[in-house]
């Protein structure tokens, strides 16, 4: 992804406590933080580099490194961000409690890009994926434009951030794997049909938004291109610095010479355009 | 505050330095990376990423994983090359009153020489380290740092085309680092850069596949802390040339620990990737290990163990 020639706010790496940090579905908690420094320049798309300690110090521990989060909403001087538990450090993340210190790097990466004869912005959102896609949502929203709410998850139960999207109009479709709620299936069968039906829904200058699992990414991606639908994805990896110099996060990108490059998902990341990325 | 305060300026190996800590190669970009947290004047150097005489596109993905305390990564020294690098990474760091050294890499003997050739005649490079040790590549690279006659070839072969002060990155991927270090110093070295990465694995055993794409990768961090201080120590006990210490450090503690081994410098490598204040964090603690133990250089620490 191209990003645009408007400098990028500047970083802050900030010792905070944490406010409230409580579960919000299965496996997914919801944690905020006073971040005012962030907070003020976070843009849709960026994301935190956040240090994982009991005591938020920078000494070594067994969890060395810090753990990327997408910043999920902005409230004020509050930033808070939606996470699953996948692994050792977001096992102990959901176990702090408020008033612990949390070391929290950020504002990073690029953004994503929003042109203004938008209708309507499409959103797909897979399992932890939505939480990518929220500040996005809410500023498309809050510019009036139409968007279509496409969330997945496995059940019920792990489902996330569907009231906070319609509470702020977000047309929502959701897709479960078990049939729970919504569609039994894929998101990518929901937007198939939507894509099927253009005059119905009125796609009159459509944008795919998507974050999730690779296998929907690369799905979404295939049907975009079937549909001739540009489409902007919010990649992750595992990161090292988030910073830019580890090279560790990259991701293959097709060159306009018909070669390709590793890109940073941290620096020239995370938001990529779909018909660029080497799966 | 102290009205004659300690001061912590050294020269080792022919580059004169405000303080004994560097950045170690690969964990500090080109330097601009870190300007919102560090201002690079208070660096004692800045080693530069691995550059290699055209530009590398480096691995597959996945590059790296955590392993506790530290992290693997097999990134393949990704690159903008030499020609990059002097166009449009070094007039950034010529606005600093900071030494930067180079680290350069290859897989023949010639291209060595040939960013060597470029690096001497570019203004700007207080000095040039030869990575002969990473365990990334496969060819060149760590294949020239595991054999004392190689490493001695390409030494003194580099030696032959700049006056510039020379490092010499180690592996520790040896059986005996003395006899390389041997070589290296007899091939005309300035100094000695005592440790790149140790050669590791992990495995992903629900999938039974191999953490990264490239199966093997170099170990850094806390982890291999003990395993860096005993080469410094070996080494400083085989050779005559100043040694910087690398392998581990997170803070001023740490890189006292090194001193005492041998080292008469210090590189902070994986902490960076924490802690975009690092370096500063360790000159810091250094500072405060002299001011409390009376000391008024650093030269009084070095390779002081006391057996």
């Amino acid at each position: 992804m191209q990003t645009s020639t408007a400098a990028f706010p500047k970083k802050f790496d900030l010792l905070t406590p944490i406010i409230s940090n409580e579960q919000v579905a299965q496996d997914h908690y919801l944690l905020r933080c006073a971040c005012p420094e962030i907070a003020r320049g976070a843009l849709p798309g960026q994301f935190i580099h956040v240090l994982i300690s009991q005591a938020g110090v920078l000494q070594a521990a067994s969890l060395l490194l810090r753990r990327p989060f997408t910043i999920f909403t902005v409230e004020g001087e509050q930033i808070s961000m939606l996470y699953q538990i996948i692994g050792e450090g977001t096992e102990v993340l959901s176990h702090l409690k408020p008033g612990d210190p949390l070391r929290v790097l950020g504002p990073l990466g690029n953004t994503f890009h929003i042109p203004l004869d938008l209708h309507p912005a499409i959103i797909v959102g897979g399992g932890a994926g939505i939480a990518s896609l929220m500040l996005l949502a809410i500023a498309l929203r809050k510019s009036g434009v139409r968007t279509l709410g496409l969330v997945a998850s496995m059940n019920r139960a792990r489902l996330l951030s569907v009231a906070e999207l319609k509470r702020i109009g977000v047309e929502m479709h959701i897709a479960t794997d078990d049939g729970s709620v919504g569609h039994h299936g894929f998101v990518t069968e929901i937007l198939t049909q939507i894509l099927e039906q253009p005059h119905a829904h009125e796609l009159s200058q459509p944008m795919i938004y998507a974050c999730g699992p690779d296998g929907m990414l690369r799905a979404v991606t295939k049907i975009a291109q079937d549909y001739r639908i540009p489409t902007q994805l919010a990649m992750e990896n595992r990161m090292g610095c988030a910073m830019g110099v580890c090279l560790g996060c990259v991701c293959k990108v097709r060159m306009p010479d018909g070669g390709f490059e590793y890109q940073r998902v941290c620096t020239e990341g995370p938001v990529f355009n779909a018909a660029e990325i080497v799966w | 505050m102290n009205s004659n305060p300690t001061s912590l300026e050294v020269h080792v190996a022919g580059i004169r330095m405000k303080n004994p800590v560097m950045t170690a190669s690969g964990t500090f970009g080109y330097g601009s990376e870190y300007a919102d947290f560090i201002d690079l004047n208070q660096l004692g150097a800045i080693v530069v990423k691995g550059i290699t005489s055209v530009p590398w596109s480096g691995n597959p993905m996945p590059r790296i994983t955590e392993t506790p305390p530290g992290m693997l990564n097999a990134i393949g020294l990704q690159n903008v090359g030499v020609d990059g690098f002097i166009e449009k990474k070094l007039p950034y760091l010529r606005n600093f009153d900071v030494p930067v050294i180079v680290n350069i890499c290859g897989e023949r003997l010639e291209e060595y020489l040939e960013v060597t050739e470029k690096l001497d005649a570019a203004d700007g490079v207080a000095a040039i380290e030869l990575n002969i040790s990473c365990p990334n590549l496969h060819c060149g690279g760590m294949s020239f740092g595991v054999d004392p006659e190689l490493t001695y070839e390409l030494v003194n072969s580099v030696r032959e085309k700049t006056a510039l002060p020379l490092l010499v990155k180690l592996s520790p991927n040896v059986t005996d680092i003395t006899v390389i270090a041997r070589a290296a110093e007899a091939a005309g070295t300035d100094g000695l850069s005592v440790i790149n990465t140790l050669l590791g694995m992990a495995i992903d055993i629900k999938t039974r596949r191999p953490m990264l794409a490239n199966i093997t990768g170099g170990l850094s961090g806390p982890a291999i802390k003990p395993v860096a201080l005993r080469l410094v120590w070996q080494v400083y006990n085989a050779v005559n040339i100043p040694i910087i210490g690398m392998g581990g450090i997170m803070t001023g503690d740490d890189a006292i620990a090194f001193f005492i081994a041998g080292a008469s410098a210090v590189a902070v490598g994986t902490a960076n990737f924490v802690n975009p204040r690092a370096p500063l964090d360790v000159i810091d603690g250094v500072h405060t290990y002299l001011k409390q133990y009376k000391l008024d250089s650093i030269k009084e620490l070095v390779g002081s163990l006391q057996t």
